[in-house]
């Protein structure tokens, strides 16, 4: 059946998703590829939820199978929601059906069979507009549509996945600590922070600002310090402040944190972009800056 | 035996993005450069090529302009460079930019693996290694952080958002890697002036013999995102004054 198709690893996501479809006024269908989410997804307010039963611990191999789906019930839009996962499955459909993608978008407009997006490009600091006639298919984070409920049928189709990527183990991530995209204060270290033992300066400083710790890429990925950081590949912020410390302020992180209220930046570079970004920032080294500002903010 | 191509894309450093007062921009003064996370791509496929014994190819769908990019790419250690030289490149959605890619790979034989990176620095739509992946219709595992290749099998850890994956596929195989699955070293100088002697081959998009190449997508604005704060920076005085400034500052916002 024509309409749009929604898949999400993420439940609530998927529900945002239905959420905006229901608003286009056309049929709205979940796509699932186990029972359980099969059954949570019942409860997300679309027309119809389909079971693409395949058999693979692995949801991306079956996106030959859940391509080949679409295509048979003349699906004009597929929403998925914007995860790893998500984004993989949903880079496969199109490129088996040959059809427009537009990835993590942060607005769409549908006007007779016409798609507008907007998405940003270059780290976060251009937006782009694009236009498709056709089948497109758009992965879309959370937190941008109400979540829809309301109960619908399922409706089960065997397929078969592709089993030539075979899952041997999975080790779950345990995000210990706070969520960061939650906190109301945020003091946030950066790659000019070189030993793991100086977070010490950066947990006093949050102490007596009642803030949470949050990072960069670096910080995250590369020197796993943190489990959680800010940017457009990490998670974005929006505290009533932002303090950095050795933080460079290159795009791809300011474009997590620039819906802060206030930034500051401290930096020794008197040219890092972290200024450009900033309400207030303070030139100089952070063990002799960081230090002191514990002491002052003490003293009120 | 087989050859492993890394995919890499040359882009305008979005550090030197000029922005017009109607907010258009303007990139004739930024300078261009691989793609940050390709570079990781490359040093990927190149040490996949020593396990595997094959050649490591580097491969970029570019203008004109990407011409530049080869002895860079080279001196980063791949054996050949593959330039797709074609006007299309500057306008190409994901569907044309796949779609050639995974001609330039059929062409070029006894190809074992396909490397690029999680993401390109412009676009970074994290879209191309799946659909060039479908377009060859050949396994494809994304987000990987560690790879293993063990005879004709590829081992590979993805690091997702929720968990760790272990997976394995039989080579050929499309996979993009996180910047984080090794240290992309600086080209020595030697390996600058080696660069040079290295083998290129550019084709057009004609030579790889595609019918249809119209972009799916149709760009019709790029607005600069503009940044309006105060900009205070305290540069003056000691640290301390800095410091009160900031402070009292802070407090007159509410913050504190
Ligand atoms: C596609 C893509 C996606 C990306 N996604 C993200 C993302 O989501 N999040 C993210 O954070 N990054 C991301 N990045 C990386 C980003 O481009 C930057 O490289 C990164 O944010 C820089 O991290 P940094 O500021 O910690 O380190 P650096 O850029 O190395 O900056 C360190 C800073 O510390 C300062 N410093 C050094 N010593 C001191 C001192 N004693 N006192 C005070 N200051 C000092 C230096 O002057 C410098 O400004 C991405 C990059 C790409 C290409
Ligand atoms: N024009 C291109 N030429 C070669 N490789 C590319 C090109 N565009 C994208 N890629 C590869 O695909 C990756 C992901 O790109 P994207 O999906 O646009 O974020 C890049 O990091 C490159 O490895």
């Amino acid at each position: 059946m024509a309409g749009i198709y929604i898949y999400s690893d993420k439940g609530p996501l998927a529900a945002e998703l239905v959420g905006f479809a229901k608003t286009t006024g056309k049929a709205v269908n979940i796509v699932t590829f186990d029972q359980n989410s099969a059954a949570s997804a019942a409860e997300y307010g679309a027309d119809k939820v389909y079971l693409l039963a395949g058999d693979s611990l692995l949801v991306e191999n079956n996106a030959r199978a859940a391509a080949k789906f679409l295509m048979n019930e003349e699906a004009e839009l597929f929403l998925v929601g914007s995860t790893p996962r998500g984004r993989d499955i949903a880079a496969r459909i199109a490129g088996y059906l040959q059809c427009a993608m537009v990835s993590d978008v942060s607005s769409i407009v549908i006007n007779d069979g016409q798609v507008s997006t907007e998405r940003m490009i270059y780290g976060g600091a251009v937006i782009q507009s694009e236009m498709i006639d056709g089948m497109a298919v758009l992965t879309i984070p959370p937190g941008k549509f109400e979540a829809a409920s309301g109960t619908a049928e399922i409706a089960t189709v065997n397929i078969n996945a592709d089993s030539r990527v075979s899952l041997i183990t999975t080790a779950p991530i345990v995000k210990k600590g706070v969520d960061i995209s939650a906190a109301d204060k945020i003091v946030c270290i950066g790659l000019g922070m070189e030993k793991k033992q100086d977070m010490q300066i950066a947990q006093d400083l949050a102490q007596v600002l009642g803030a949470e710790i949050s990072c960069t890429r670096g910080i995250a990925e590369e020197r796993q310090w943190l489990p959680q950081y800010i940017g457009i590949s990490g998670e974005t912020v929006k505290p009533s402040l932002y303090l950095s410390m050795g933080v460079s302020g290159q795009v791809q992180h300011v474009v997590g944190m620039r819906e802060a209220q206030i930034i500051v930046g401290i930096d020794i570079n008197d040219k890092a972009p972290i200024f450009d970004a900033a309400d207030y920032g303070i030139v100089g080294d952070m063990f002799e800056i960081v230090p002191l500002l514990i002491q002052e903010i003490k003293n009120i | 035996m087989g050859k492993v191509i890394a995919c890499y894309k040359w882009v305008p450093d979005e550090a030197d993005i000029k922005i017009n007062s109607d907010h258009t921009i303007d990139l004739s003064k930024a300078k261009w450069k691989i793609s940050d996370y390709d570079k990781n791509a490359i040093e990927a496929a190149v040490q996949a090529a020593q396990v595997l014994e094959g050649k490591a190819v580097s491969l970029t769908f570019g203008g004109a302009n990407a011409k530049s990019s080869l002895k860079d790419a080279l001196s980063r250690g791949p054996d050949e460079a593959c330039w797709i030289n074609s006007d299309l490149a500057s306008e190409a959605d994901g569907f044309v930019t796949a779609t050639v890619l995974a001609a330039a790979v059929r062409k070029m034989e006894d190809v074992s693996l396909v490397i690029c990176a999680e993401g390109a620095s412009d676009t970074y739509a994290r879209q191309i290694t799946p659909r060039l992946g479908a377009e060859l219709d050949w396994p494809v595992i994304t987000s990987v952080s560690n790879i293993s290749i063990n005879g004709n099998t590829i081992r590979a850890e993805r690091q997702l958002d929720d968990c760790i994956q272990t997976v394995e596929a039989e080579l050929p195989a499309v996979i993009s890697v996180l910047p984080e699955v090794n240290d992309a070293p600086l080209p020595s100088l030697k390996a600058v002036i080696a660069a040079s002697k290295k083998p290129v081959t550019e084709l057009g998009d004609k030579d790889l013999g595609i019918t249809d190449l119209t972009s799916k997508t149709r760009v019709q604005s790029q607005k600069a995102y503009v940044m309006i704060r105060k900009n205070i920076i305290f540069t003056e005085g000691d640290a301390l004054d800095q410091v009160k400034e900031l402070v009292g500052n802070l407090k007159k916002e509410g913050i504190l």
